[in-house]
């Protein structure tokens, strides 16, 4: 595996974790992150690493 | 030696542990957001700010019909005007910070802001963001500043506020023959004064006009003791708890208290339920008290038993469900008043002049051109919301205004007013901005869902009429509160 794709893979676990634990601090503490941060954002760079993970797959 | 443990380990296991410091620190400073550790944060709203990503913490304004959000700026343009204020816990005091630009005419020179204290009568502790009659009038008579205390007077009598005062309580002002209530007025100051005893004789009074939502009166209790039984009518139109509460006030000070629960067996049936309570005191300190009835607006008093008869509405009254000609009686030299129904539009005649109720949901404002301070209010239809800054009563006999009068929005600068007493602190100016600072207390204030509920009042602003707006630039929320180590010392202390 190149380190590049190696990267991007690490970054979207990171993100996916990320992603997961904003969730569920919302769902437990409702506007804990909202408030300071749009998680689409997040989404957004969540979707970019899964999908540059796939294209470096292929 | 980490450096030694590092420079072993394959680049996935360093890349993993750089990406898991990066989460760690981003719980972590979640959590320290959340918690508020050492109990003080600021919360702000800039506008315009293109940059900002989340919802924030003041979120508002509404309703949306009385603000204008397509500018720069939001303007309000109508009163009242709403906004919450999310915390991520509980807070005991906040600073708010205001910034606006007054685009009001003359017509509106008051402008409020406040914390809703209690939901049910939805009660708001509002301080003065600005009064422009007091900065009118203090740069004009003999001003003296104590703290954030202002005092005004015509001629300078009084070297200090402390010799007025005095004087005051002695009711020896000077320039006040007929007596010092006469000539004060006051701004969110609380200035009691002894109200004389009335000269007659007192009988029990029967109220059996019903009258709806929460209300709030003084009774005069001219010996030790002081019967009330009310009757209420929960009508069950909304799916909401109506809890009743009655409490008792002599100076601010709380002196009874009956609550009524309420089950909720009957949400939105519009099945009416009968409650009743009584309170009584056989030990009072003779003198004025004030009682609150706090009901939603599904509750409607039916009869009210009092064993005295000095009986006065404070501020507002909604008479409901009594047919034919209905007369009040009121102090002050104005009346708003509401149609709650289309079939409320009527004449009212007030002070003698025929005033058109014509439309319904706005809110109408008619003056009085007497000087009599007794005015008659009389109207056919029910279901009106009837206020003004004075009392209000059912008959001549129970209308009594044990209050001084007050530096509001109606305040008209006659020559019988000499002093003016304020707890007031004019706006600070920034070119064409204006800022001011009020202090509210948070520890007994309602909060719904982590929000407290602020309103921003200009009395008298209606969008209909184009009076003007104020601009919104900034609203700075400095919140303090306890601390994570005063919870932790208050735990050890409770076990």
């Amino acid at each position: 595996m190149s380190q590049s794709r190696l990267i991007i893979r690490e970054i979207f676990y990171f993100l996916s974790l990320l992603l997961a634990l904003f969730i569920i601090l919302e769902i437990i503490w409702p506007n804990i992150i909202l408030a300071y941060f749009n998680l689409n954002w997040l989404l957004v760079l969540w979707l970019i690493s899964g999908l540059s993970l796939l294209i470096k797959k292929h | 030696m980490f450096k030694t443990f590092l420079t072993k380990r394959p680049f996935l296991f360093k890349f993993r542990l750089f990406l898991g410091l990066i989460l760690l620190v981003f719980i972590l400073v979640f959590l320290y957001l959340k918690i508020v550790p050492f109990g003080q944060i600021t919360y702000e709203r800039v506008w315009p700010n293109v940059t900002r990503s989340g919802k924030g913490f003041i979120l508002g304004f509404t309703p949306a019909e009385r603000v204008d959000l397509n500018g720069t700026y939001p303007k309000l343009s109508g009163d009242p005007v709403y906004f919450s204020l999310f915390t991520p816990r509980t807070f005991d005091h906040v600073k708010m910070t205001i910034t606006y630009r007054d685009n009001l005419s003359t017509a509106t020179p008051v402008i409020e802001a406040g914390v809703l204290k209690d939901k049910i009568a939805r009660n708001y502790d509002l301080s003065p963001v600005s009064n422009k009659i007091l900065d009118y009038l203090g740069a004009r008579w003999t001003k003296i500043r104590n703290g954030q205390t202002v005092f005004l007077q015509v001629t300078k009598n009084y070297d200090t506020l402390s010799d007025f005062l005095s004087a005051f309580k002695d009711n020896k002002l000077k320039d006040c023959p007929n007596g010092s209530a006469t000539c004060v007025a006051v701004y969110n100051y609380p200035l009691n004064f002894d109200y004389p005893a009335p000269v007659a004789r007192d009988t029990a009074l029967i109220l059996d006009k019903p009258l709806r939502g929460g209300h709030q009166f003084y009774v005069y209790v001219p010996v030790a003791t002081l019967d009330l039984s009310f009757s209420f009518v929960d009508m069950n139109r909304d799916k909401e708890q109506d809890p009743i509460a009655v409490n008792l006030y002599q100076d601010n000070k709380l002196v009874d208290s009956k609550f009524l629960g309420d089950n909720n067996l009957n949400p939105t049936s519009g099945i009416t339920e009968q409650k009743n309570i009584s309170l009584g005191e056989n030990n009072l300190k003779p003198g004025v008290y004030k009682v609150e009835v706090k009901i939603s607006d599904d509750v409607v008093i039916s009869r009210i038993e009092s064993s005295v008869n000095k009986l006065s509405f404070i501020n507002k009254i909604w008479p409901v469900s009594t047919p034919g000609n209905l007369t009040l009686y009121t102090d002050a030299s104005y009346l708003l008043t509401k149609a709650f129904t289309p079939a409320s539009l009527q004449t009212i005649n007030f002070a003698g002049q025929d005033f058109k109720l014509d439309e319904p949901y706005s809110q109408f404002k008619f003056v009085a051109d007497t000087a009599n301070p007794l005015k008659a209010v009389k109207f056919k239809k029910d279901d009106i919301i009837l206020e003004n800054n004075g009392v209000f009563a059912w008959s001549p006999e129970s209308l009594f205004n044990p209050t001084l009068p007050k530096v509001d929005s109606q305040f008209v600068v006659s020559s019988q007013i000499k002093y003016i007493v304020a707890d007031y602190q004019a706006p600070l100016a920034e070119k064409d901005w204006q800022a001011a600072t009020l202090d509210f207390d948070l520890k007994d204030s309602y909060r719904e869902n982590g929000k407290y509920s602020f309103m921003i009042s200009i009395p008298g602003l209606r969008t209909e009429t184009g009076q003007g707006n104020l601009e919104i630039k900034e609203i700075k929320m400095e919140l303090s509160g306890r601390g994570l180590l005063d919870k932790i010392r208050e735990l050890i202390k409770s076990r």
